[in-house]
């Protein structure tokens, strides 16, 4: 005599299944949770890196003496710079690999108006595709000896350095 | 008992969603927070006040800049027994009065 009992059981049996590997899905992943905030983390970690290279490279030596940052932008040391950022910034011994690349401005006040000068950069030519973060520091520059042309007045002056950091 | 799994399921899906929304907001008030800018620009003031230059021009300096390349509006004021820093990005509104 053939029944539909042994169908029903099939169907049962998958259907538990399904929902057992499903619960269990749902409980393995919970714990490796990846959010939409921690595809920042990166960007987080590299934007921290260049405000502490910047705020190191703008600690002075000794007291009363001019940092080395304001050094460089008094002396417009663009490779000065460069080498003493690219330093800081790389680290991890890898060469060649994920190394940390650099390109900078130095806005200035002139009377009312806002200008700029490109400083340095490590060399590299922006293609526009790297995932760059931007970080800044105000440099206190107290004899602008060596400005640029046209540049800033010649005064003691804040001055905001703008670093475009990436990495490749 | 397929009603009290199927009711379960739905509860641990709701944590789910519950767990990226707070990873979302949580992620974000952290990096809008302008800690840098904030530590920046506090340590300029301190700089130009120990330098014992004119403080206006640089004052005017630093609140032209940021406006201009920050979008954050900065006012510092300066008298002989106290320092005020305001900062204000439109999320962050930072007030700090330093005597001294």
């Amino acid at each position: 005599m053939v029944n539909e009992n042994g169908v029903l059981y099939t169907i049962e049996g998958v259907a538990a299944g399904v929902l057992m590997i499903t619960t269990a899905y749902l409980v393995v992943s919970t714990t490796v949770m990846f959010t939409p905030g921690d595809s920042h983390i990166i960007d987080m970690q590299l934007e921290q890196l260049g405000n502490d290279v910047l705020a190191s490279m703008d600690t002075p030596i000794r007291y009363g003496d001019p940092s080395p940052l304001e050094l460089y932008i008094t002396d417009n040391d663009s490779s000065g710079f460069s080498n003493h950022f690219l330093l800081y910034a790389n680290t991890a011994a890898q060469p060649g690999f994920g190394r940390i690349k650099f390109n900078s401005t130095v806005y200035y006040r002139k009377d009312a108006d806002v200008g700029s000068y490109h400083f340095s950069d490590s060399g590299d030519i922006m293609t526009g595709r790297e995932h760059m973060v931007n970080v800044n520091r105000r440099v206190f520059v107290k004899d602008y000896t060596n400005p640029p042309p046209p540049g800033p007045d010649d005064r003691p002056q804040s001055v905001l350095l703008e670093v475009t950091l990436w990495r490749d | 008992m397929g009603l009290i799994i199927s009711v379960s399921i739905f509860l641990l899906a709701i944590i789910v969603n519950q767990s990226m929304l707070v990873g979302q907001t949580t992620s974000e008030s952290v990096l809008d927070f302008p800690k840098a800018e904030i530590q920046d620009i506090r340590n300029e003031v301190f700089r130009y006040r120990s330098a014992e230059v004119d403080p206006d021009p640089i004052q005017a300096d630093i609140e032209t800049l940021t406006l201009y390349r920050k979008s954050a509006l900065v006012d510092i004021s300066n008298t002989s027994e106290r320092l005020t820093i305001h900062y204000n990005n439109g999320v962050t509104y930072y007030h700090e009065v330093i005597q001294i």
